[in-house]
């Protein structure tokens, strides 16, 4: 027997406007093919969506090559240092010139008709150019800039629309939060290059989303695990159930679709069995004390005991969760390629740095412990919302309780769906405006 | 050095298809009885490199770590194996290393091709292993086994069967 999981057939127009209210949304938004391509126009085609760290590409002539919805795109480091973000397509005719996902380059060539491109885009030779009367201007018929490009603490966003929000005034309140990740070093600095979690499935990008009501019962093999071994995995970082409501924990909604599933008031009650578990490890003393230097006791005590877990999702396509800065990638409506790297602390121990990353093996990654069971599940969800007989995705939890906080974010309690509704309404937003 | 005998290969390589049945079977207990005390169960990950302090791996368990997997494949909850994939995978270019000698055992070099049926779909994983092999008691054993997966670098669906 063969399921579906999108639909591309219906006769009928999708109408965005009626198909997402506050409480529930149509199960068409994620099934539909045509919808797909309006998000990689509306949303894809105009936000600020994430390339890259700068840690990434650390000299001059380093690269990666990724995607900003469709736009095959290179992070390039110049010579002048300053990371830019091309449009991976020859100016002739249209080969990329860019064919692997990492490495240092002096030059872009094309192997077609043999152009080559300096690392910053222009233009630096042309085979037998006599047969041009007017020459190639080297910057005019250079590789295409994306239009917009800026980073926040490193991370590079590009937007392949010149007009709209500046980068600082998109993420908004969201800013703070990916502080918090970066400040997780005592010296301010990551390096995003421990190595990649790739994975697909076959569902929506947008089920990858920040829940807080899931992890008791979808991840009820890794709570098990933690009563088990509370220092093993990631239950060191979990201590206390954080995923009921009566916790301290909370979803949070900044506007602009970025959203958070809020640890620090949770997590900080817990300093003195973190710091104690800190302390087994080399260099866990020193970093303790390294953070209070220069962080001052009552940001370190939050720092430390959040261990640079921001739990941030900005819009469309950046995660910062646990150890890793995770990209999601949509293939089409019905498919998901999700990478997740996995960051360096600056200025912290090699055992520190290592138990990160066991940590990172633990939980996420095509065989971790956590990771499968969301594919799974996101695959069991992408399969059922095609039977549209009754077709209205309800994301209401929460929504009588949920308050406005003193910095403007919507919060609600961890297992309500303050972020779903975050999501949802930006998304919304963008979609409606052709 | 000990030249190696068809009758060391033979018993190597059945030892390699008694695991891979195993595996194949999702007899999570009896493969985890294949094992010595100290192990290392490794699946590199973006290349062949293992650097265990700069990079993650897939899979870099030790023996508290692979315990902890197969316990929890175990439960009801591990929904990414329920129902369990289908799995049947071949061993082939067994080569016994310079170092294996019978008595002890060590290094030896194998390909596979795995076919595996899930949500209504086969799926090939492939690549080479690598294991170390000990002599217990009499018994092989396996002290370590990496999986160099051909496709570590891409995108990858579930993984969460013994590979």
């Amino acid at each position: 027997m063969h399921s579906y999981n999108t639909i591309s057939w219906h006769q009928s127009t999708p109408e965005i406007e009626g198909m997402v209210t506050p409480s529930r949304v149509h199960s068409r938004v994620y099934t539909d093919e045509r919808i797909f391509q309006l998000e990689i126009e509306r949303i894809f085609g105009r936000a600020w969506v994430y390339v890259g760290h700068h840690s990434e590409v650390p000299n001059p002539g380093d690269f990666k090559t990724r995607v900003i919805g469709r736009t095959p795109v290179i992070m390039v480091r110049g010579k002048d240092r300053v990371v830019r973000v091309l449009v991976n397509r020859c100016r002739h005719r249209g080969a990329q010139v860019c064919e692997t996902e990492s490495g240092n380059t002096k030059v872009f060539r094309c192997w077609y008709h043999g152009w080559i491109y300096n690392i910053d885009g222009s233009l630096a030779e042309v085979t037998s150019p006599a047969a041009y009367e007017t020459p190639l201007d080297p910057q005019d018929m250079g590789l295409s800039a994306v239009p917009r490009v800026d980073h926040y603490r490193g991370f590079v966003f590009g937007s392949l629309t010149s007009t709209g929000e500046d980068l600082v005034t998109h993420l908004g309140g969201a800013a703070p939060m990916i502080d918090l990740l970066c400040d997780a070093s005592p010296t301010g600095q990551i390096f995003v290059d421990g190595g990649s979690h790739k994975t697909v499935f076959n569902a929506n990008w947008k089920l990858v989303g920040m829940d807080g009501y899931h992890p008791n019962v979808l991840h009820a093999s890794v709570v098990a695990a933690w009563s088990r071994n509370p220092d093993g995995g990631l239950g060191s970082t979990h201590r206390e159930s954080p995923f009921v409501d009566e916790a301290a924990t909370r979803t949070r909604d900044f506007g602009h679709g970025h959203v958070m599933l809020d640890f620090r008031d949770h997590r900080i009650k817990h300093y003195d069995s973190l710091t104690a578990y800190l302390r087994k490890i080399a260099g866990g003393e020193q970093y303790i004390a390294n953070m209070h230097a220069k962080y001052g006791e009552s940001r370190a005590r939050l720092l430390i005991s959040l261990a640079g877990d921001a739990h941030l999702g900005t819009f469309p396509n950046m995660q910062l969760i646990h150890n890793q800065v995770r990209i999601i990638t949509p293939i089409s409506a019905g498919k998901t390629e999700v990478m997740m790297t996995a960051v360096r602390l600056d200025g912290v121990s090699d055992a520190l740095n290592t138990e990160r990353f066991r940590q990172q093996e633990s939980f996420y990654g095509p065989s971790g412990a956590g990771s499968p069971d969301d594919a799974e599940i996101f695959e069991r969800v992408q399969r059922g919302l095609v039977a549209e007989v009754n077709p209205w995705v309800e994301i209401s939890r929460g929504m009588g309780r949920q308050k406005v906080d003193v910095d403007g974010s919507i919060v609600g309690l961890i297992t309500d769906e303050v972020t779903q509704r975050g999501i949802m309404r930006y998304w919304k937003q963008l979609m409606t405006v052709a | 050095m000990h030249t190696s005998t068809w009758s060391d290969l033979r018993e190597v390589e059945l030892f390699l298809f008694y695991e891979a049945e195993l595996a194949d079977r999702s007899a999570y207990t009896d493969w985890f009885g294949l094992w010595t005390q100290e192990l290392l169960y490794c699946v590199p990950c973006n290349s062949d490199e293992i650097a265990p302090s700069r990079k993650i791996a897939i899979i870099y368990d030790d023996r508290p770590k692979l315990e902890e997997r197969l316990y929890r494949l175990g439960t009801k909850f591990a929904h990414s194996q329920r129902p369990k994939s289908l799995l049947s995978r071949s061993i082939t270019n067994i080569v016994l290393g310079e170092d294996y000698h019978p008595a002890t055992g060590g290094s030896v070099t194998s390909r596979f091709v795995l076919a595996e049926v899930r949500n209504e779909e086969q799926r090939f994983w492939a690549g080479r292993s690598q294991h170390v092999l000990a002599r217990e008691n009499g018994r092989l054993l396996m002290k370590e086994k990496i999986v160099y997966l051909l496709a570590n670098d891409l995108p990858l669906s579930n993984m969460t069967f013994i590979i």
